[in-house]
C-alpha cells in the first residue's frame, strides 16, 4: 500500500476520532430538575411561573424567579446577573447551573443556581395564538 | 384576489422551473442549441413570474392586509414603511421568495455569460435546484400531502379550527403581530438579502462542477465559475459581518460572535466555499487538483443546503435561540438535501476513474505555491468541518446522550484556534512562494524579517497587556507573524503589480482579523468600581453568603450609579449618571439615560458622553409584565470601543410597581385613584365650596401622608425628594370657571418632574377666595399625580411678592435618589475585527475583477 496514502487515512482517522471524542465530552444533556441535583452544569429547561415572585434584588445582586421544568416540577432559580433581556418575552428558557439544597426557616429546600441562561424567544417564528388576534370578535373569544 | 393571484405565479413559476430543467437537460444531453434556446425562455418567465409575486406580496404588506397569515405573522401598523418592505423576507416563505427571486437573475447573468459546452447543464443545475427551492412555497394540497407553504395562504386556512373564523371567514385582524424590535436595525434589513445573494451565488460553483463532471471536461469550467465564487464568498462575508455587526450594538451580550448554529449556518458555506476557491486556484493556475477542485464546489453549495436544512426544518429549534420553527417542510427539506449530496457526490464517484492521472511535475515539493495553497484548501475545509460538527449537535450528539444540548463553546474555541493558527503561518509561507520559486534558503532569508519583527511586537504586546497565558502568547505571536509576512509580500508585490494583490490582500485581511479576535476575545475589560471590586473579592474568597445561605460564587459584572455621583470604574473613568432622557416617538416610554464618562487623566472636557437606551417592547394583547429591552450604546475607537448598557434603573422599578398596580386594578370596578382623577377633569363646583367636611376629611388623610410645603417664587425651581417643581407663571381663569362670589381666584402653573429625568408633568392648581355672607374663605382643590403618588393643593398667594405655597403629599422625606445598574466593558480592538473583514472583502473584490479580465482575455483567444 502507498506510505502517503497510510500516512494520510491515519491522519484522518486521528483527528476525525479525536474531535469526535471531544465533541462528546463537551455536550450535556437537557434534562429535568429532579435529574439536575446530582449533577453540575445541567441543562434544565422549562417555563417561567408568571404567579410566583419574580425580580431582581440589588442588595443581593441576584435575579430570581420561579421555573417549572418539562416534567412539572417547580423550583426557584437563582441568575446572579441582572435580569436578562427578553425575560419576560421568552417562551421558553433553558437554566444551566447546579441544584443548591438550602433550609430556610427549617424547611429543606431545592434552589436552583444558574450561571447561565437562555431564552428562547416566540419573536416571529412561532405559531399564532388564535387568543393574540388584535380585532377578534370578543363574543368568541371565551 | 390579489393572494390568489401571487399563488398561481408562484404555481406557474414551479410549472415553469419544472419544464425548464426538462428542456434543459434535453439541450445539454444533444447538445441541442434550439431546446437551449427554448429553456432560456421558460427559466426568464420564472423569474419573471416569482418576482411579480414577490412585488404583490411586499404590496400587500404594506397595505396592511392582515387577512393573510404572513401579513399578518411578520408586519403592523406602526411599522415604517422601510421594515414593511424588509418583512417581506422577514419568514421563512419570504426569505425562500427572496432566494429564488435571486437565483432567477443570477441565471439569466450565467445565460449571458456561459459558454458552451457548460451552459446548458449549468442552467439545468441551476434550474435543477429552483424546483425544490420553489416547492417549499408552492403552497399545494393533495389531500392531507402538503407541498410548500404558500407565503400567500390565510389566516382562515392556517387556523381551520378557530371558532371566530369559522363564523366569520372574512374576519380581518385590525392589527399583524409585527417585528421583534430587535430586529428592526438598518443591519438587519440588508443582512437577508446579502445573504441570498451570497447562497444563490454559491450554487454557481455547484453548478459549473457538476457540468464538469457531466460533459469530462474538468478544467476549463475553473475560469468562469472562480468570479462567481468569490462574489459569493464576498456577499457571504458581508452578510456575516453584518449579522455581527449587528449582535454586537444591539445585543448586549456584548460580541459578535457566539458560534450560535445560525450564525455557523452562514460561515460553515463561506469557509468551504474559500476552500473550493484556493482549490480551483491551483487546477486554473496548472491544471492540477481537480478532483479537490470540483468536490469542495459540491460541498460549499451542499454545505448551503445542509444549514438550510438544520435551521428550518425545526431539527435546531432547542438548540439555537433564533432558528425558525418546522412549518411541515421537514421531508421536503430532507428530499432536497437528501438529492443534492446524493446527485452531487454520486457523480463525483462515478466520474472517479475518469479524472486524468496527475503527471509527476517537479514543482511539486513543500515549498511549491501548489502545496501551500492545497494546504490552505485542507484547513479551511477541516474548519468547516469542525463547524458543522458542532452544529450538528442535534443530530450527532445522539450518539453519545439521548438529549443533547449545544457543544459547550471551549469546543468551538478549541479546536478552531489551532487549525487557524496552522492557516495563519500557511498564509505567509503560502503567499511567499505563489509569487515566486523559492528553495529553503531563499525562503528562510525572506522570513528573517518577519520573525523578528513579529517577536518584537509579540513582546511589547506581553508588556502592555499585560499577559503569561502561554497560548494567548502563541497566538499573539502567530498574528504578528502572519501580519508581517503577508505584508511584506503586499509590499514587494504592490508596485510591480496592483492588480494581482488580491489574494495578499486578502492575507492580510485575514491576519489582521486574527489579531483583532485575539485581542478583542482576550482582553475584554469589565469596567466596574471599587466596591464592586471588593465585593468580587469577597465572593473569590468565599466570604459572601446569599439570602439562602449559599456561598455566592459568581463575580458580579455590573454597578449601581446615582444620579449625579460619580464613581471611578476599572481605575480608568469617571463615570456619571447625569438623568434620563424620555421618548414617546419610535418606542413610546423609551429612556436614553445619559452617562458621562471621563478618563481619569484627562480633563473634563475630554469626557464622552453615551446613551444606552432601554424600551419597553411592543407588548402582546395578554401582557402580565412590561418588557423591558436594552439597546446598548458603543462609543467606538481606534484602540478600543466602550460597550455600555443599562440593565436596570429606578425609572424602570417604578414603571414596573405601577404597571403591577395597575393590572391588579383593572377590573376591580373603578380604582380610587381613577375616580378623583376624573373629577379633577369635571371642574370645582360640586364639592361644595369650601365644606368642613371636606377640609376635616383632607386632613386625615394628611396624617396618614408625609406633607410638606413648597413655598417659591415665580420661575423658581426647586428639587424636592426625588422631584423637581418649576413654578412657570400664575394664570387667571375665566370667571365661569370660578364659583360665584369670588373674591380672587388664580391657578399656578407648575412643571413637575423626576430629578435627573424628562418625564414631567404640569399641574395648575387653583387657589379661590370666596366671600359670602361675610364671611371669607379659600378654596382650593386637590389635585393628583397618580403616577408617582403625589398630590397637590394651593395654599396660599402673597401677591406683594409673587411667592406661592403648593402643600404636597407623598413626598418622601428619605426618597432614594435615581440610580441605575450600569454595565459596562472596555473592548480593545474592535475596530481591527473590522478592519480585518472589509481587507478580506477588499482583497476579494480586487481578485474578482482579475479574474473576470482573465476570462474575458482567455474568451477572446479562443475566439481568435
Amino acid at each position: 500500500m502507498n506510505i502517503k496514502l497510510l500516512l494520510g487515512v491515519i491522519a484522518i482517522v486521528g483527528f476525525t476520532s479525536l474531535m469526535m471524542y471531544n465533541f462528546g465530552e463537551s455536550l450535556s444533556q437537557y434534562s429535568d430538575f429532579e435529574m439536575a441535583s446530582e449533577s453540575s452544569g445541567a441543562h434544565v429547561v422549562g417555563d417561567w411561573v408568571k404567579e410566583e415572585p419574580y425580580g431582581f434584588s440589588r442588595e443581593s445582586k441576584q435575579f430570581s424567579f420561579y421555573m417549572k421544568d418539562e416534567k412539572g416540577n417547580i423550583r426557584q432559580v437563582v441568575y446572579p446577573k441582572p435580569k436578562p433581556n427578553n425575560f419576560e418575552e421568552a417562551e421558553r428558557l433553558v437554566v444551566i447551573g447546579s441544584v443548591k439544597k438550602v433550609q430556610i426557616n427549617g424547611e429543606n429546600k431545592e434552589i436552583f443556581y444558574a450561571s447561565q441562561m437562555l431564552m428562547k424567544c416566540p419573536s416571529k417564528y412561532n405559531e399564532v395564538n388564535p387568543n393574540e388576534i388584535p380585532g377578534m370578535p370578543a363574543a368568541e373569544n371565551s | 384576489m390579489l393572494g390568489l393571484i401571487g399563488k398561481a405565479l408562484i404555481s406557474a413559476s414551479f410549472i415553469f422551473s419544472l419544464l425548464a430543467a426538462i428542456v434543459y437537460f434535453l439541450s445539454a444531453r444533444k447538445e441541442d442549441n434550439r431546446l437551449y434556446v427554448l429553456g432560456n425562455t421558460l427559466f426568464a418567465l420564472k423569474t419573471v413570474f416569482i418576482t411579480v409575486a414577490s412585488v404583490i406580496l411586499v404590496f400587500l404588506l404594506v397595505q396592511h392586509q392582515f387577512q393573510y397569515y404572513y401579513v399578518f405573522n411578520y408586519s403592523s401598523i406602526d411599522m415604517p414603511l422601510k421594515y414593511l418592505i424588509s418583512a417581506f423576507y422577514g419568514g421563512q416563505e419570504g426569505s425562500f421568495m427572496l432566494w429564488i427571486a435571486i437565483s432567477g437573475f443570477i441565471g439569466l447573468g450565467l445565460m449571458k455569460w456561459t459558454k458552451a459546452p457548460y451552459k446548458a447543464p449549468v442552467l439545468f443545475f441551476m434550474t435543477f435546484t429552483q424546483v425544490f427551492l420553489i416547492s417549499m412555497i408552492v403552497g399545494w394540497d393533495f389531500g392531507d400531502l402538503r407541498i410548500g407553504a404558500s407565503p400567500f395562504r390565510t389566516l382562515a386556512y392556517e387556523m381551520p379550527n378557530a371558532p371566530f373564523l369559522q363564523s366569520n371567514p372574512d374576519f380581518i385582524p385590525t392589527d399583524g403581530k409585527g417585528l421583534n424590535d430587535l430586529l428592526k436595525s438598518p443591519w438587519m434589513m440588508i443582512h437577508p438579502p446579502m445573504l441570498f445573494v451570497g447562497f444563490a451565488m454559491m450554487t454557481v460553483p455547484f453548478c459549473f462542477a457538476m457540468a464538469a463532471l457531466w460533459k469530462g471536461k474538468y478544467v476549463d469550467w475553473v475560469k468562469p465559475a472562480l468570479p462567481w465564487t468569490l462574489m459569493a464568498n464576498v456577499m457571504l462575508l458581508t452578510a456575516i459581518f453584518l449579522g455581527g455587526y449587528w449582535a454586537y450594538v444591539t445585543l448586549s451580550f456584548g460580541g459578535y460572535w457566539a458560534w450560535d448554529p445560525v450564525e455557523n449556518a452562514s460561515l460553515v458555506p463561506w469557509l468551504i466555499g474559500a476552500a473550493g476557491i484556493h482549490a480551483m486556484v491551483i487546477t486554473n493556475k496548472s491544471g492540477r487538483n481537480q478532483k479537490t477542485a470540483i468536490l469542495f464546489a459540491i460541498l460549499s453549495y451542499i454545505a448551503i443546503v445542509y444549514e438550510t436544512f438544520l435551521t428550518r426544518s425545526g431539527v435546531l429549534s432547542d438548540s439555537s435561540v433564533h432558528s425558525f420553527v418546522d412549518l411541515g417542510l421537514f421531508n421536503q427539506l430532507l428530499i432536497f438535501m437528501a438529492t443534492m449530496i446524493i446527485l452531487g457526490l454520486g457523480m463525483f464517484v462515478a466520474r472517479l476513474k475518469d479524472f486524468p492521472k496527475a503527471s509527476k511535475n517537479k514543482n511539486q515539493g513543500f515549498f511549491s505555491g501548489e502545496f501551500m495553497t492545497f494546504m490552505g484548501s485542507m484547513l479551511l475545509f477541516l474548519l468547516g468541518f469542525v463547524i458543522v460538527t458542532g452544529t450538528s449537535s442535534p443530530i450527532l450528539g445522539k450518539l453519545f446522550v439521548s438529549n443533547p444540548t449545544p457543544p459547550d463553546i471551549s469546543f468551538y474555541n478549541n479546536w478552531t484556534m489551532p487549525i487557524v493558527m496552522i492557516m495563519a503561518v500557511f498564509t505567509v509561507l503560502g503567499q511567499m512562494v505563489f509569487w515566486k520559486r523559492q528553495n529553503v534558503d531563499s525562503l528562510s532569508m525572506e522570513l528573517i524579517v518577519p520573525v523578528i519583527l513579529a517577536a518584537v511586537a509579540t513582546m511589547a504586546s506581553i508588556y502592555f497587556a499585560q499577559t503569561r497565558h502561554i497560548y494567548y502568547i502563541l497566538y499573539i505571536f502567530v498574528g504578528w507573524f502572519a501580519l508581517f509576512g503577508n505584508g511584506k509580500v503586499l509590499y514587494s508585490h504592490i508596485k510591480k503589480d496592483p492588480k494581482r494583490t488580491g489574494g495578499v490582500i486578502t492575507h492580510l485581511g485575514f491576519a489582521i482579523l486574527l489579531l483583532g479576535i485575539i485581542a478583542s476575545s482576550a482582553f475584554n475589560d469589565i469596567l466596574i468600581d471599587e466596591r464592586v471590586a471588593a465585593y468580587n473579592q469577597r465572593v473569590e474568597e468565599g466570604g459572601v453568603i446569599d439570602d439562602n445561605g449559599v456561598p455566592v460564587t459568581e463575580p458580579v459584572n455590573f454597578l449601581e450609579l446615582y444620579l449625579n455621583q460619580p464613581k471611578v470604574i476599572g481605575n480608568k473613568y469617571i463615570a456619571t449618571y447625569e438623568g434620563y432622557d424620555l421618548t414617546q416617538i419610535s418606542r413610546p416610554g423609551e429612556q436614553s439615560y445619559r452617562i458621562k464618562l471621563q478618563p481619569i487623566d484627562a480633563q473634563e472636557s475630554e469626557s464622552i458622553v453615551v446613551n444606552p437606551v432601554v424600551y419597553p417592547m411592543r407588548p402582546g394583547a395578554n401582557a402580565t409584565s412590561i418588557n423591558w429591552s436594552v439597546d446598548p450604546d458603543v462609543s467606538t475607537g481606534w484602540a478600543k470601543d466602550i460597550f455600555i448598557y443599562v440593565a436596570g434603573s429606578s425609572y424602570v422599578d417604578r414603571r414596573n410597581k405601577l404597571f403591577e398596580k395597575d393590572l391588579l386594578s383593572r377590573g376591580v370596578a373603578q380604582s380610587e385613584i381613577g375616580m378623583d382623577h376624573d373629577h379633577d377633569g369635571d371642574g370645582v363646583p360640586d364639592h361644595g365650596v369650601g365644606s368642613d367636611a371636606h377640609r376635616a376629611n383632607e386632613e386625615a388623610v394628611n396624617d396618614s401622608l408625609n406633607t410638606q410645603t413648597l413655598s417659591f417664587t415665580l420661575n423658581e425651581h426647586l428639587a424636592v425628594g426625588g422631584f423637581t417643581f418649576h413654578f412657570n407663571e400664575f394664570i387667571y381663569p375665566s370667571p365661569e370657571e370660578l364659583p360665584d362670589s369670588t373674591v380672587i381666584g388664580v391657578r399656578a402653573d407648575i412643571t413637575v418632574g423626576r430629578e435627573g429625568g424628562t418625564d414631567s408633568q404640569t399641574i395648575q392648581p387653583l387657589f379661590v377666595l370666596v366671600n359670602k355672607e361675610n364671611s371669607t374663605w379659600a378654596y382650593s382643590p386637590p389635585i393628583e399625580i397618580p403616577d408617582w403618588g403625589l398630590t397637590f393643593s394651593f395654599e396660599q398667594v402673597k401677591p406683594e411678592s409673587s411667592q406661592i405655597e403648593i402643600q404636597v403629599k407623598g413626598l418622601s422625606e428619605k426618597y432614594e435618589p435615581e440610580w441605575i445598574l450600569l454595565v459596562a466593558e472596555n473592548k480593545p480592538f474592535i475596530s481591527v475585527v473590522w478592519l480585518g473583514t472589509f481587507l478580506l472583502m477588499g482583497g476579494m473584490s480586487i481578485s474578482i475583477f482579475r479574474r473576470w479580465a482573465e476570462v474575458k482575455k482567455y474568451e477572446k483567444i479562443a475566439a481568435s
